[in-house]
């Protein structure tokens, strides 16, 4: 019964080791920031201009 | 740009085409346009018929070699059948996959590349193109459209799947977005003085669930990269030499020419001043009376088309044509309002009103979107009564028309 329970832990704590793991893995420096957010930025018809006129 | 990356991971950075110069004395600036774009990291570029203006080959050789992923999915060659640009690009943008595609209007002219080239009705070029990028897993697929305001809303609302679009083609600049049936639009103002910033929000599937747009001014609140605007300003340097130059050699020609026949010409303010002291004194006292200064500091003194709203009678009888053979004629003067000198005893004894027709020649939406009339008048009518209310310091803090 008891080595059957640290079967089950031990099999527990690796799994949760392996998740951080790839978690921190798949996260490239630091977290996603907004994940749920795609921003598009746009410029359009610039028409040769690298700035107003004054 | 920068700061917006610093709060948003996922973020996609496109232009729409629309960017080379009209005139071929201008033509360098398409080249350090594209070197531009590709080192600020444009993820796509469309195309309009400015950027075939130069020739097939002049756009080609340019995209080879700075690889600016320009694309285009209803341009063909007429002789291979292909098509002349990529039609998109897929981009993995953090978590999600974005495919951006480019449209040409069918209806315009391209100039000396129509011989050559071939235009795709753009609704069948979308569906079809569209159902490809998703079938390649696209989650969210945004167009660049160089079809106008009308034929872009037409086109969303007809094909299915396009999640933002980016509207051009001589579009009227708008704060905000709208949806279009499921689409979001972005009106996005022209001449490299706005951005468009559209969010999409964004499902479990990484599909867009809801999408908001809004256009922002380049204004002096939001300072240059440091690495670009030293580019820029190396850049201007030599450009502006050479047209100062080439400015020269054609107002020296018209010169020779002489405008001898033409009765009414412009004098200068000199010669107003004589009489009209209370006025010219005042006139000292407004930013009309610096225009000149302002464009040197913006180093467009030889912009031809930002020339024209500085001085007095650009390239017309007895006006403005190069500051060192007109000095006195450099900055916005009495007869930029009031008309030709010469013209003065035809209206001496009715004076000539100047309305906001008059300021509205040079003040447009586009060079001047924080122009209120009622509120700039007062600065510069010579009326001399009460203290005007002050002007606003930059254009950042006026609204933008909201779209309907």
């Amino acid at each position: 019964m008891k080595t059957l329970l640290f079967r089950i832990l031990a099999s527990a704590v690796l799994a949760a080791v392996a998740w951080l793991l790839l978690a921190g893995a798949s996260s490239p420096k630091g977290a996603t920031l907004e994940p749920d957010k795609l921003i598009i930025l746009s410029t359009t018809d610039v028409k040769g201009k690298t700035g107003p006129c004054g | 740009m920068d700061s917006i990356k610093a709060g948003y991971s996922q973020v996609v950075l496109v232009d729409n085409g629309g960017f080379f110069d009209e005139s071929e004395m201008r033509r360098d600036l398409s080249w350090f346009l594209m070197d531009v774009m590709k080192l600020l990291g444009y993820d796509a570029v469309g195309c309009s018929e400015k950027e075939l203006r130069f020739g097939v080959g002049y756009l080609k050789a340019q995209l080879k070699r700075t690889q600016l992923p320009m694309v285009c999915a209803n341009l063909y060659d007429r002789k291979s059948g292909k098509l002349l640009l990529p039609p998109y690009v897929i981009k993995q943008v953090g978590t999600v996959r974005v495919g951006v595609f480019g449209l040409i209007s069918n209806v315009l002219d391209l100039g000396p590349s129509r011989d050559s080239l071939r235009v795709e009705e753009p609704g069948a070029a979308a569906k079809r193109v569209v159902a490809g990028l998703r079938k390649k897993g696209a989650t969210i697929v945004v167009l660049l459209s160089q079809l106008g305001k009308i034929e872009s809303e037409d086109l969303v609302t007809a094909v299915d799947g396009v999640d933002a679009v980016i509207v051009g083609h001589n579009v009227p600049l708008l704060q905000k977005g709208r949806m279009i049936k499921n689409t979001v639009a972005c009106y996005g103002g022209s001449e490299g003085q706005y951005v468009g910033r559209t969010v999409l929000t964004l499902d479990a599937r990484r599909r867009m669930a809801t999408g908001d747009d809004e256009t922002f001014i380049l204004g002096p609140e939001i300072p240059d990269r440091k690495d670009i605007a030293v580019l820029v300003k190396g850049f201007e340097d030599t450009f502006n030499e050479k047209l100062r130059k080439l400015e020269k050699e054609r107002a020296a020609q018209e010169a020779e020419k002489a405008t001898s026949g033409t009765p009414d010409h412009y004098l200068g303010q000199e010669v107003c001043a004589r009489c009209h002291v209370a006025e010219a004194a005042q006139w000292k006292a407004t930013g009309h009376a610096r225009a000149w200064q302002t464009l040197v500091a913006a180093r467009k003194e030889a912009v031809p088309e930002c020339v024209r709203c500085h001085v007095v009678g650009y390239n017309q009888a007895g006006g403005f044509k190069e500051l060192t053979l007109t000095p006195g004629l450099a900055n916005v003067q009495c007869e930029s309002c009031h008309g030709m000198g010469t013209q003065h005893d035809a209206y001496g004894s009715t004076p000539r009103k100047v309305t906001e027709q008059t300021c509205r020649s040079c003040h447009t939406k586009e060079t001047s979107p924080e122009f209120d009339f009622a509120l700039f008048e007062p600065h510069v009518n010579h009326k001399g009564v009460g203290t005007p209310q002050p002007l606003p310091e930059s254009p950042m803090k006026k609204q933008l028309p909201a779209g309907k």
